[in-house]
Order: C-alpha cells, then structure tokens, then sequence
C-alpha cells in the first residue's frame, strides 16, 4: 500500500520527550501499539481527534506533529 | 501479531475448514446420490450451528491463549492483553465487512442466476451458504492483508 500523503514527526518527537516508548504514547493516546507503528511508518493517517491527543501529549501545535504532503497532489 | 490479528486468524482458520467440510460433504452427497433437499437443509444446520459454535469457541480460546503466552513472556500473573479495538481496528473492521459484503453479493447474484438458467433450486440453496461462508473467508483475508500492510 502506498504511503500516506500526511507525514509526522512522531518518532522524533518520541524521543525528544525523554525516549517515550511506542507503548508509553499508544497508552496515552489510547490506541494499540500497532497504530503507533503503522502512523510512524506513514502507512496509517489518524483520525483528528487522535492526531490532537498526540500533539496535546507532547504538548506542541498539531502542525508542528503532522504535515500534509501538497506536492504530491500535483503529481 | 495483535490480539485482533490472532483473532482474525483463528475465524480464517476455522471457516476454511467450514468451508472445506460442507464442499467435501456436498461432493459425497452428489457422488453418492444423496444431493436431496432434506440432506442439503440439515447441512445448512450443521454448518450454521458450526459456524456459530467455533466462532464463540475459538473466540474464548483465543483469549485464554494468549493470556499464557503473555504470562509466560512476561512472567505477570495477570497478564494484560491489548484486546481493545482502537480506531484503526474499527476501519479495518469496517474494510473486511465491506469485502465480506461484496463477495456475498456477487455469491447471492450467480446463485440466483443458476435458478433462471434452469437449474433446481436446490443448486441455487448449496451455492448460496457457499458463497456465504467464502465471503466470510475473504472477509478475513482482507482484514488480514490490511493488518500486515499497516492499514
């Protein structure tokens, strides 16, 4: 399946907060550790709400978690 | 593997062998001359009754073995199993659905076919919880596929 023109910086952002694990954020958030894998591998595009937990637990604006790839549109 | 995976697994595991069981069953019962409408109605029962059982069965099953193995791995006497669906679960849910959907229509679509080309209807009945149970097959298939792609 192809990738998901929505990126993310979760794993960087992972460990820029104290090398928080893929199930320390999955409990957080409350989903599986599955979905964390699948976001950080860019396969799998959150829904909003999840998307604001995740940039609300790293304490960081939405923007600065997800970015929308707009040149693959022209492609 | 997930919970969910393991789960879907299982249900693949245990249709397949539903499915292979009543195409064994109806190629006995044409070989034999025994493709009656009484014999094909008590192996609707069978299957449904079958179906239904393993289902429950392999469910409870699947929770209790992967309870041990997670003691093992971990060495908790309580171990906690990820069996809560997410989001992402629920989409793929909903994707398997879909496929099981579309492969029981097109299922329900040729076996009503083979009734207005002239075949009895007992034909149109064995096709039908054939097509049945292969959607549910593909169903699971699907889900799975989406699992090991991400989503």
């Amino acid at each position: 399946m192809s990738k998901s023109r929505i990126n993310n910086n979760i794993r960087k952002l992972r460990f820029q907060n104290s090398e928080m694990t893929q199930q320390q954020l999955a409990e957080k958030v409350g989903v599986t550790r599955q979905t964390i894998i699948a976001m950080e591998q860019e396969k799998y595009s959150p829904s909003l709400e999840l998307a604001f937990r995740i940039a609300l637990v790293f304490d960081v604006p939405l923007e600065q978690v997800f970015s929308y790839d707009a040149e693959a549109d022209s492609k | 593997m997930s919970f969910q995976e393991k789960n879907i697994s299982v249900s693949l595991v245990n249709f397949s062998l539903i499915l292979a069981f009543y195409l064994i069953r109806v190629f006995q019962m044409t070989q034999g001359g025994s493709f009656t409408s009484t014999n094909i109605f008590r192996l609707w029962g069978i299957v449904i009754a079958l179906a239904v059982v393993v289902t429950i069965v392999g469910t409870i099953l699947t929770h209790i073995v992967s309870a041990i193995i997670q003691a093992i791995k971990t060495g908790e006497e309580d171990p906690k199993i990820e069996d809560f669906e997410d989001e992402r679960d629920k989409l793929i849910d909903l994707r398997g659905t879909q496929a099981t959907y579309t492969a029981s229509s097109i299922g329900v679509l040729i076996a009503m076919l083979t009734f207005v080309f002239g075949q009895p209807p007992l034909v149109m009945f064995s096709l039908l919880i054939f097509f049945g149970l292969l959607a549910q097959v593909i169903g699971d298939i699907s889900r799975l596929a989406l699992y090991r792609r991400g989503f």
